[in-house]
């Protein structure tokens, strides 16, 4: 029940109760004023001819009317002073009820709401958890799939370096067209560079007898 | 009388089993001309010898005849080659395949001398070339030599690289 549904309640029952108090204020009137107004009227029964009323008694019985009636409209208006306090007192407690039932039912419909909102977001946090858990794992995995490729990409780079730099060093350093698998050639070339000096050692007989 | 030795006799090794051999053959030849000449009985077989001793015999037989004494002055001239033949050794990096070792002993007995003696060995620290020590003169032609005395070379080169 929404809070717009109980003001219109609220507001129907003043309406009620305004008009039950029009209708008995409309109602009360009128019999004041019928009492006010029968005095006047002329007896059908008994004309003035018939009965002499003296006008001490006259005026006696029109000042006791009037006390009497105004000792009634008296009484009227402390009965509806009784019975509108009484009446406010219950709308009173009565909105009060409606106030405390829409309050309470807004709070519980409050917590209600609070609680699917916190079920949801907690299932949202857990799926976003889920993704992001996903994600930083598909993001890790490839991450090491870069890092290796990229080792492998630098362990081959390193390689082809040094063995660029090692070949030229070897070329560089030996200064000699050198056939690293057959040397036959190098070897030989190297004792016909230094034929002269084995020749002249072999003619000085400087080997010495072992 | 001069001693033509083949190339298969490239190291000291190489002409001390030969020497073997050839003692081997003159003393079966020893034995087998007294067992003739006092009896008729088969000579007993000949002792195997290595292809390069039944040459040197055989070169032998062509200058003079074979004889005890022919052997002996055989066996005499080789005991004195092996005591004065000029020898050189060759270091290499690995042990030296049969095509090397020929290359090489074939280049010495032509320019050095017709009858040097070459020992082989190899070391493999080396790393490549060769390492050659006649007496007391070595000839360092190693790879690992060159390297070394050229190694301040590297990281120049490695920069340029």
């Amino acid at each position: 029940m929404t809070g717009d549904t109980i003001l219109q309640i609220f507001l129907f029952l003043q309406v009620f109760i305004i008009g039950v108090l029009t209708t008995l204020a409309v109602h009360y009137a009128r019999a004041h004023f019928k009492a006010k107004q029968q005095p006047l009227e002329p007896a059908p029964v008994q004309s003035p001819t018939d009965v002499e009323i003296p006008a001490t008694l006259k005026a006696h019985l029109l000042q006791a009317s009037q006390a009497q009636f105004e000792e009634a409209v008296k009484n009227s208006a402390a009965q509806l002073q009784n019975n509108l306090a009484y009446t406010n007192e219950q709308i009173n407690n009565l909105v009060m009820k409606l106030a405390t039932d829409v309050v309470s039912n807004e709070l519980t419909r409050y917590k209600a709401d609070l609680d699917s909102l916190e079920k949801k977001a907690e299932t949202e946090m857990g799926g976003i958890r889920l993704a992001v858990e996903s994600h930083e794992a598909e993001l890790k995995a490839r991450l090491a799939q870069e890092m290796e490729a990229e080792k492998q990409r630098l362990l081959k780079l390193i390689d082809t370096k040094l063995a660029d730099a090692v070949g030229s060093f070897l070329t560089e350093t030996l200064q000699h067209h050198v056939d690293l698998g057959s040397q036959s050639a190098y070897l030989v070339a190297m004792l016909e560079e230094h034929k002269a000096d084995f020749v002249k050692e072999v003619a000085d007989g400087t080997q010495p007898t072992k | 009388m001069a001693l033509n030795l083949q190339n298969s006799i490239a190291s000291r090794q190489d002409l001390k089993a030969l020497i073997l051999d050839v003692r081997t053959y003159a003393t079966w030849y020893g034995q087998a001309a007294v067992k003739a000449r006092l009896t008729n009985d088969n000579l007993a077989p000949l002792p195997n010898l290595s292809e390069a001793a039944i040459g040197l015999i055989n070169t032998w037989n062509q200058q003079q005849p074979i004889s005890q004494a022919s052997l002996d002055a055989l066996l005499a001239e080789l005991e004195k080659y092996a005591a004065t033949a000029a020898a050189i050794t060759i270091t290499l990096a690995a042990p030296a395949p049969g095509s090397v070792k020929q290359s090489l002993l074939a280049w010495c007995r032509a320019n050095i001398a017709p009858n040097i003696l070459v020992d082989f060995r190899f070391n493999s620290t080396l790393l490549g070339g060769m390492v050659v020590q006649y007496g007391s003169h070595v000839y360092d032609w190693s790879f690992r030599r060159q390297i070394l005395a050229n190694r301040d070379k590297f990281p120049e080169i490695l920069r340029h690289v």
